[in-house]
């Protein structure tokens, strides 16, 4: 060991925190300036506490699910009713949602379309969040190891969550639709007008460039449009909330601060973004869950 | 700020190798509960800065036990695993240390009105920094609402914080050294 004098010890004892301080500041302006400059230390930390958080989170989850059920048993008579009147209006859906299922299978044999490609869902549990003012992003306990990739959308049963942003073997990190750094390109449904939902880290996030901004309406649905080839067409995003002052704002369909499980969708479509960590695609292990070519579950009109 | 006042002071020696981790220990848990999971409407924002509470309370009572390169190392683990931006849990904590280490006399032996009024002060001034420092970064007016109710949060959290960590001071650190 090298013997250092006694005021060069105690000058670096004196220098630490001060140097200490300057790198902080100097790493965050390198990473602000390459923000996929600490991509494989990220995911390589999240792979390596993946396991860690996933047994921390596990009891936390029965913990919140325990009293899900108390508070469920307290207004049973009440979800009872509702359920009840829920089930013979889906009913009447069902029959039209037949009825329109043959029809259209029918023109589209006419037309001879082309079919939607085959997707594939692996559902993987939420372990993480980005506790904090400035991010909203979430942790998954699934990686390149059940066939993940980068750039692929998240949802739940409810409608879109956000997207893939880094995939470790065992992790993952998912950019909610509400981040600041979120731009999905949307479309209004019924008028067909498209827009760009962008995150600003509120609970709704706003639309940008919208084509025909007076014909957007509170209450109208909007979806995905595909456009960019990221993310398939006409998955279920929100409705419009707010009109006016600051622009359009939509309420999404999923309560993304209370997610517990998602579904990561494979339309293979992950291509269309740059792949800056080694590419992971592995199609033997895909599908690790479920994997079928019928929608994950009828998403909700309105909320 | 003279450099002089940026180092640890000379305290009295702790022996277990247990005993000297528990500082770095707590602030590492303090980051991972932060990150946990809850399923509450409109947490995720709100977090209250838990490893902000830990760095304060060593930082006055035992900061030769939980060291800048901890401190350091620590901050930029959170930041891998909350996916913000890499640097700024470092920063915020080495600079909390800095204020506090700065004002460290003021605080020791008081009782913990002042205490608290202290880290009301200290964190009350980081989390409008980091607000302030994101804004800048963002190139954008942050809505600040959040971060008003995420530093009355972090707040109101302290006093349940500072007892468990005081608790774990007392039981591992201070009580074994007293006795022998």
């Amino acid at each position: 060991m090298i013997r250092l004098s006694p005021q060069l010890r105690a000058g670096i004892q004196r220098s630490t925190l001060p140097v200490l301080i300057l790198l902080s500041g100097a790493i965050v302006l390198i990473g602000k300036t390459d923000q996929t400059m600490f991509d494989s230390l990220r995911t390589g930390l999240s792979d390596a506490a993946a396991p860690v958080l996933d047994v921390v989170a596990r009891p936390l989850g029965a913990a919140q699910a325990a009293l899900d059920r108390a508070r469920g048993l307290v207004g049973i008579y009440e979800e009872n009713r509702r359920l009840t009147q829920d089930n013979e209006r889906l009913l009447q859906w069902q029959q039209v949602a037949l009825k329109l299922t043959t029809e259209n299978r029918q023109l589209q044999g006419l037309l001879k379309a082309v079919p939607d490609r085959a997707v594939s869902y692996v559902t993987a549990r939420v372990i993480a969040n980005s506790g904090g003012a400035y991010v909203r992003t979430v942790m998954i306990n699934a990686g390149t190891d059940g066939g993940l990739a980068r750039g692929q959308a998240t949802i739940t049963g409810d409608g879109l969550v956000g997207r893939l942003t880094e995939v470790g073997s065992r992790a993952a990190r998912v950019l909610l639709i509400t981040d600041l750094n979120s731009r999905i390109p949307v479309r209004i449904e019924g008028s067909h007008t498209s827009a760009v939902l962008a995150g600003d880290n509120s609970e709704r996030p706003r639309l940008l460039y919208v084509a025909a901004a007076e014909g957007v309406k509170i209450g109208d649905r909007v979806v995905t449009s595909g456009e960019g080839g990221v993310f398939p067409p006409d998955l279920p995003v929100g409705v419009v909330s707010a009109v006016g002052g600051s622009g359009p704002r939509v309420e999404p369909y999923v309560e993304l601060s209370q997610l517990g499980y998602v579904l990561v969708v494979d339309y293979g479509l992950s291509g269309a973004l740059p792949q800056p960590i080694a590419p992971m695609a592995r199609p033997g292990k895909r599908g690790k869950v479920a994997s079928n070519e019928e929608p994950p579950a009828a998403p909700r009109g309105t909320r | 700020m003279a450099l002089g006042d940026l180092t640890a002071p000379t305290l009295p020696r702790v022996n277990g190798s247990t005993a000297r981790l528990v500082p770095i220990l707590t602030t590492i848990i303090a980051v991972i509960l932060a990150i946990l999971p809850l399923r509450i409407p409109g947490y995720a924002a709100l977090t209250p800065a838990l490893a902000l509470m830990a760095v304060y309370h060593w930082t006055i009572y035992r900061p030769d036990l939980l060291p800048a390169f901890a401190l350091f190392a620590i901050g930029i683990g959170e930041d891998l695993l909350a996916g913000s931006l890499v640097g700024i849990g470092p920063l915020t904590l080495l600079v909390t240390r800095a204020v506090v280490l700065h004002s460290r006399r003021h605080f020791v032996g008081r009782p913990f009105p002042f205490v608290w009024a202290g880290f009301t002060l200290v964190a009350g001034g980081t989390l409008l920094g980091l607000w302030a420092l994101h804004c800048l970064l963002e190139f954008s007016l942050i809505n600040p609402r959040n971060t008003v109710f995420r530093m009355v949060l972090t707040i109101a959290v302290f006093p349940a914080a500072s007892f468990l960590l005081g608790s774990a001071q007392r039981a591992l650190i201070d009580g074994p050294r007293r006795s022998r």
